[in-house]
């Protein structure tokens, strides 16, 4: 009867807890694939060594609308021609700015077309609220891409936009983000 | 101590339970169901900047502003400039189609050779190196359906360094009002003042709707200083807006002209033509009320009206055209310039006017001598052997917007070498041996000078707002690039140079012409007109058997150059077309006459063909006419087109007008009998 107990009791607790390692440890780094950049851009020498200020570069527009990353075009208003002595500028200059092809930059954040968030609403936050903080990075954080979705890990869920709207006094109706 | 299958058992249990206390159950939902919204065919939205960017519609003669919104650098919609004097803001329902049309299943990818009857792929040297060998001491002809823009003129001045006078334009309402006005030995371009008219009499042509610059007119009717009548057989889109429709017989708006003219002259008004006194007392003693009233089906009493009304306006107007914007004669246009004329309201505020023309290519021949031409005359002479070796074709799809197309098939079939420039794979690219696409209007440059019916000479120019899309080429860079190839200068090495240079000529420059169209006020004055009386004698002839056909045109339903646009299917009536069969309109008289019945399928049998329709019964039309939609029956194209209704250019039956030996098809008259 004893043996029959034992017999039991051990393998559901070596199931249980090879699941709970699989579950936490495995599953994460497998359904995760790392991306680096298309470019190793250095946010550190744009600020602290070119002293550029973050509106510099990532703009609000005339009508409102957030300009996000800059494209090649305005990126070359410096870089026409190679400035520094950085691979990575030369292969920017070289590949894109010379080809007239927009950097398919991986964004941490990106949402869905189905939402519209709008960052001139949220612009009283400290970017860092939301993004990592990339703006002191001499090389961009790493990109972790869901291999099911196909969307970044940071990208943020809807519970956590309804989350902070509900601790700010801001309304979570439907039409606020979905239009 | 071994593990057995209960054990094996309880170890899946105590993995599945565990497995409830570790993301991977509620993630992978999740991941599954977002990754369900991603089909990779699920469009997805491209942001960038909104910005606004000017350009000019080529998709009919009219010559509208469009103001192109785009995201980044992709056009998204076009809408109507508000800065340009034929637009306005306005826009028609093709305009409102031009960004998707970019996109358009039917456009052509890039150059194609025919090869024992299928089309393959070829570069653009290749393509470039088969035309000037097949150019090269070659008898050439061409034909454009751009009327009015300078592509047309670099085509035209190549042709003649050539040594080929066979440059045609599709025929066109600008064409035989060319033809006309010059057998009347008047100068320039004609036109129409609205915007400075307080009584606009329209004559057959379907201004609002698909009739010359549409939106310009739709412009000029919504600030009218006073009255627009329309006189033509069905209750068109013009006809059902205007202060008052009067009902006419298809093809006979050039009589009621006469009827007015008769009334005019009883008034005792005159005109400076040289042959005055003829031309008078020929109208007198032919085109007398009761003759008018029994050709026209409007009663003297409303003829003398209207004279009435147009002698107490201050500036009235009598504009004429073709109801369905082509297929008239001389005899329209001459009977039209007389009303005109004998109101005194030539080169007149409100009235009719006489524009200055322009070229700069040297060898091109002036657009008026090339609108003396006929392409149709041209058709007749090739049947009867005269030998041609090659046809460039240039934005125009004759083998569908012809006449009797089957036929003009068939005299094609007779020219070796053909070449298409179409940007969509119509009708006649399919027929020829090279299709060398055309970049979409919004991916090229393009100009529009002065285009037909408007009352300002006016120069628009339109540089690309997007990259081309697809490997196609501009068609006078590719002239350009083959007349170098052949030793031939035409005096400029690109597009863009020409552009300029009528800019130039302009007294102004591309770069403001693109952001503003030029216009100016310049009215050509007249020395000694007349008008030679054999052409008014058309008007007098007996009709034939049958009953009168009235094409109708509809922007919406596409044109002789672009067939229903994918935007616009929806919006095609259920009484215009059901699953295959489009419909004709009579009216309850007719339907009982011809024992028509709602629905009931019917063939009509014109001259040279036959086409299958279906009848609905409506008021819109008037007795003894039947209405029928034009832009159905496409046999190329797309999905969007091929295969819907049938083709009515099939049953028109043409015939050649004494006096300006122009050929005519607006008096078609058909059998109906059932299918």
């Amino acid at each position: 009867m004893a043996k029959g107990k034992s017999c039991v009791v051990l393998p559901f607790l070596i199931g249980f807890v090879g699941a709970l390692i699989v579950g936490w440890g495995l599953f994460p780094k497998l359904l995760y694939s790392e991306k680096a950049q298309p470019i190793r851009f250095s946010h550190k020498v744009h600020v602290e060594d070119q002293g550029m200020a973050c509106d510099e570069c990532h703009t609000f527009r005339e009508d409102g609308s957030f300009a996000g990353i800059p494209t090649t075009e305005e990126c070359a208003e410096c870089h026409a021609e190679v400035m520094g002595e950085d691979p990575a500028e030369a292969k920017f200059v070289e590949e894109y700015v010379n080809e007239d092809r927009e950097v398919p930059w991986l964004i941490y954040q990106k949402q869905p077309d189905n939402v519209f968030f709008s960052h001139i609403a949220h612009q009283d936050f400290d970017c860092t609220t939301c993004h990592p903080d990339v703006g002191n990075s001499d090389t961009p954080p790493v990109y972790y891409e869901n291999k099911i979705s196909g969307y970044s890990k940071q990208t943020m869920k809807m519970w956590q936009c309804e989350r902070c709207h509900a601790q700010n006094g801001a309304s979570n109706a439907c039409y606020v983000c979905h239009k | 101590m071994g593990l057995d299958r209960r054990g094996f058992i309880t170890f899946l249990v105590g993995g599945a339970v565990g497995t409830l206390f570790t993301p991977v159950p509620w993630k992978l939902a999740d991941d599954v169901s977002i990754w369900s919204q991603n089909w990779p065919w699920i469009p997805k939205l491209q942001y960038g900047a909104r910005s606004e960017a000017p350009s000019l519609c080529k998709l009919c003669p009219g010559g509208c502003g469009l103001s192109v919104h785009k995201v980044g650098k992709r056009p998204v919609t076009a809408q109507g400039n508000k800065n340009h004097p034929l637009s306005q803001g306005g826009v028609c329902p093709l305009g409102s189609s031009a960004v998707q049309l970019l996109y358009r299943p039917a456009r052509v990818k890039g150059p194609l050779k025919k090869n024992n009857g299928r089309f393959e792929a070829i570069s653009w040297e290749e393509a470039a190196q088969i035309v000037a060998d097949n150019l090269k001491g070659k008898k050439i002809a061409a034909l454009s359906g751009d009327e009015n823009g300078s592509a047309s003129e670099v085509l035209a001045g190549f042709l003649k360094l050539l040594g080929s006078d066979d440059f045609y334009f599709m025929p066109s309402d600008a064409q035989v009002s060319q033809r006309a006005w010059s057998l009347m030995e008047g100068k320039g371009q004609l036109g129409f003042d609205l915007e400075n008219s307080d009584y606009v009499l329209i004559l057959g042509a379907d201004i609002l709707s698909s009739w010359g610059p549409v939106v310009r007119n739709q412009k000029a009717f919504a600030s009218r200083k006073g009255k627009f009548v329309y006189a033509g057989p069905v209750q068109t889109g013009t006809a059902a807006t205007v202060d008052k429709w009067m009902p006419v017989y298809p093809g006979q708006e050039g009589v009621l002209a006469l009827g007015i003219c008769y009334y005019l002259l009883k008034m005792g008004k005159s005109a400076s033509l040289k042959n005055f006194g003829l031309v008078r007392d020929y109208i007198l003693s032919k085109y007398t009320p009761s003759v008018v009233e029994a050709k026209t089906g409007v009663s003297a009493a409303q003829v003398q009206k209207l004279a009435q009304d147009l002698v107490k306006a201050s500036a009235p107007c009598v504009l004429v055209g073709s109801d369905f914007g082509q297929g008239s004669g001389a005899f329209e246009w001459a009977s039209g310039i007389l009303v005109n004329l004998l109101l005194g309201t030539l080169n007149q505020k409100g009235g009719l006017v006489a524009l200055p023309e322009n070229k700069v290519i040297t060898s091109a021949p002036w657009r008026s001598e090339l609108n003396q031409k006929s392409f149709l005359k041209f058709l007749d002479e090739v049947e009867q052997g005269k030998a041609v070796d090659g046809l460039l074709v240039y934005e125009a799809n004759p083998l569908y917007a012809l006449p009797q197309p089957e036929q003009v098939k068939t005299v094609l079939e007779k020219i070796p070498f053909k070449v298409s420039f179409s940007t969509f794979l119509d009708e006649t690219a399919m027929a020829c041996d090279l299709i060398l696409p055309a970049p979409h209007f919004l991916e090229r440059f393009d100009d529009a000078y002065t285009p037909f019916g408007v009352g300002q000479e006016i120069y628009s120019v339109a540089a690309p707002v997007i990259e081309p899309i697809f490997s196609t080429k501009s068609t006078p860079d590719f002239i350009l690039e083959v007349a170098n190839k052949l030793g031939v200068d035409l005096g400029f090495a690109s597009f863009e140079e020409v552009l300029q240079a009528k800019a130039e000529s302009l007294g102004t420059d591309l770069e403001s012409v693109s952001a503003e169209a030029y216009t100016s006020d310049k009215w050509l004055a007249q020395n000694s007109l007349s008008l030679p009386v054999e052409i008014l004698a058309t008007g007098l002839e007996t009709e034939g058997e049958g009953v009168f056909l009235a094409p109708v045109a509809r922007n919406y339903l596409g044109n002789t150059k672009q067939a229903l646009t994918p935007f616009e299917v929806v919006v095609v009536k259920e009484f215009e077309l059901q699953k295959k069969d489009f419909y004709i309109q009579v009216n309850k008289n007719t339907a009982n006459k011809l024992k028509l019945k709602q629905n009931g399928k019917v063939k009509l049998q014109g001259a040279g063909g036959e086409c299958v329709a279906r009848v609905n019964i409506t008021e819109t039309v008037m007795n003894d006419v039947i209405a029928a939609p034009l832009g159905f029956g496409h046999q190329a194209w797309d999905e969007f087109a091929k295969g819907k209704g049938d083709n009515l250019f099939k049953v028109l039956s043409v015939k050649e007008e004494k006096g300006s030996g122009l050929k005519v098809w607006n008096r078609s008259q058909v059998k109906v009998v059932r299918a």
